[in-house]
């Protein structure tokens, strides 16, 4: 329908026609994003608050979950004593240049008042990516990273308080790299760069 | 089983099974140390901060933070020690009801030069709610540069303003933004609040604040 | 202009995520060309697309199934533009407020011969509503009957935004090329 254009208006439409090339990073954190909202689940406190609106519970099941409470403290205390067994290998910083962007972070909420975030991280030549920061003590093992198609970005979701966060990833399980998305802040305790994460309220 | 009854059983189990599960579960993240000896300080220092009602995650995350960057077994331990010591320093000034979370961020304040009287009037300002974000924004606005006892004013008429953590949040990273950009940070930080301040509502009469508004 | 096959539509209504995934990168670069001619920052553009994928996400539940895909994308992503300049304008104000020194902005006529770059100099100057009927109807290429669909807004009032703004292009980039003093 070239109902109220002429010549001019047509040659200026098509100058805003031009499209951007497609963006596969750009896509992966959409698609990080998207993940972080389907990460939400139940907490456990509103599963706890559910469970004392059910009349018909007994006393046993409540005696069962004190029992189970009890076992869980004490089988992990054991570690204490038994403190062993393998690890990641773990190791020294260095820093990657990346061309600098956006913030990669995207975050949803759950009843926890933990809040989910997508992380991105491109390192093409990585075998295995992890998050390592603050919001999970810094163990390697809690928060592995997926690759967004067969060469694309790395990209996983961490939960985090409302607040500031400290983190890195840490690339075949050897070498911690600081986001070059993210803000830097000097680390006081080790040296080098820290990446900051600031998480808001719900 | 009455509901009254169920409440006050959960209340029981909750509160208990918390604090042995946490520190337990510290205790259990000793395993990814594979070095005896580095493992070994950092299981004493973790005891002596249990036995001196110090939160233990922190340390075990400290601990674990500098065996990722390769540290020594000297700076690790310097570090747990430096951190306690803040910790216990944070909990001094905000209470003992404070959450580790507080806490945590608390001796992050401490450490990037915010003087100790500011975490107490942060927390008189908000006696019964967590504070922990505030710190956290408090700590980030030095991070980037402007003057603790500045940051403090900015953080502290805020929540006196009774800004939410979103608008806390978004000065943060906004500041953050204009610094990056080549901005002064202090001056940054001058224009940002005031952007905030014209948002809120006039400051309450009342010494105490509200709970913040979500 | 094309539009993406329903039956992956309907996929990714449904949970599926590869199917999600190519509706992201069927529609990104449609998407972000119109966010950056709204926004005219591209940054902000990102920003809009990306909170408008997402709010597809979350909202798909209410995408009815024998409806079009395109005109519902596009009413989310231009909402996400019209918050999203709400806040840029907000910015401005705090900008003077705050009295920072700036580089003022170079007045129109300082602008070169750059056919593209005046079009866009004029988008910017015509009032949001304007600007986005004339991009959905004319580079975005959707019938009015959709861009009612995507803006709540009805025919004639549609009408009478793009001519409003066709008045405008025609007004402004005609004096370009016909400089009358120089």
């Amino acid at each position: 329908m070239i109902d109220e254009t002429d010549e001019l208006i047509q040659r200026a439409a098509r100058s805003l026609k031009a499209l951007p090339a497609t963006n596969p990073l750009a896509n992966a954190r959409i698609i990080a994003a998207v993940r972080a909202r389907r990460a939400q689940t139940p907490s456990r406190i509103v599963q706890v608050a559910q469970w004392m609106r059910e009349p018909t519970l007994s006393a046993a099941s409540a005696a069962f979950l004190a029992a189970a409470a009890l076992v869980v403290g004490f089988v992990a205390g054991g570690a204490l004593r038994t403190a062993d067994g393998t690890s990641p290998e773990i190791a020294a910083t260095t820093e990657r240049p990346v061309p600098p962007g956006p913030a990669p972070a995207l975050s949803a909420a759950n009843t926890h008042g933990d809040v989910a975030v997508a992380l991105l991280f491109e390192a093409r030549n990585a075998k295995s990516v992890a998050v390592v920061g603050d919001f999970n003590n810094w163990d390697a093992t809690s928060s592995p990273m997926k690759r967004f198609g067969s060469d694309g970005p790395w990209t996983t979701t961490v939960r985090a308080k409302p607040g500031r966060h400290v983190y890195a990833f840490l690339v075949d399980g050897t070498t911690v790299v600081a986001d070059p998305r993210a803000p830097r802040a000097r680390d006081l305790d080790y040296g080098g760069d820290a990446s900051v994460l600031m998480v808001t309220t719900p | 089983m009455t509901r009254l009854r169920k409440l006050a059983l959960a209340v029981v189990l909750l509160t208990g099974a918390t604090a042995a599960s946490a520190a337990a579960q510290d205790y259990s993240r000793l395993a990814l140390i594979r070095d005896d000896v580095t493992r070994d300080v950092v299981r004493g220092l973790l005891g002596g901060a249990f036995s001196r009602g110090v939160p233990t995650e922190p340390l075990m995350a400290k601990a674990l933070e500098g065996v990722a960057k390769k540290a020594s077994t000297t700076k690790i331990r310097d570090a747990m020690n430096a951190l306690e010591k803040r910790m216990r320093r944070a909990q001094d000034l905000l209470g003992k009801d404070a959450s580790v979370d507080e806490l945590a961020a608390g001796a992050d304040a401490l450490s990037v030069g915010v003087n100790e009287k500011t975490l107490a009037r942060m927390r008189k300002a908000a006696p019964r709610r967590s504070i922990a974000l505030e710190l956290g924004v408090l700590t980030e606005l030095v991070a980037r540069g402007v003057g603790p006892s500045k940051a403090s004013e900015m953080v502290l008429s805020l929540m006196g303003r009774n800004a939410t953590g979103v608008q806390l949040t978004a000065l943060s990273n906004d500041v953050q933004g204009d610094v990056a950009a080549g901005l002064n940070p202090e001056v940054a930080l001058t224009l940002r609040g005031k952007g905030i301040m014209s948002l809120l509502p006039p400051p309450p009469s009342a010494n105490t604040l509200q709970p913040r508004p979500k | 202009m094309s539009e993406i096959d329903p039956a992956v539509a309907l996929r990714a209504k449904r949970g599926d995520e590869q199917a999600f995934i190519e509706v992201v990168q069927f529609y990104y670069p449609r998407c972000l060309r119109f966010a950056r001619n709204m926004l005219g920052s591209d940054q902000d553009a990102e920003e809009a697309v990306q909170d408008a994928f997402v709010r597809v996400h979350d909202s798909f539940g209410r995408f009815r199934e024998d409806a079009r895909f395109d005109p519902w994308l596009f009413r989310i992503l231009a909402n996400r533009c019209r918050t999203l300049l709400a806040r840029s304008r907000r910015h401005r104000s705090l900008i003077e407020y705050g009295e920072v020194p700036l580089s003022a902005a170079a007045p129109a006529e300082d602008f070169g011969a750059d056919w593209a770059e005046e079009v866009r100099m004029v988008l910017d100057t015509l009032p949001a509503e304007q600007r986005e009927a004339f991009l959905l109807r004319h580079v975005e290429d959707l019938s009015y009957e959709d861009i009612a669909a995507a803006t709540g807004v009805g025919l004639s009032a549609l009408r009478m935004r793009v001519k409003r703004a066709c008045d405008a292009l025609r007004a402004r980039l005609t004096e370009v090329e016909q400089p009358n003093d120089r």
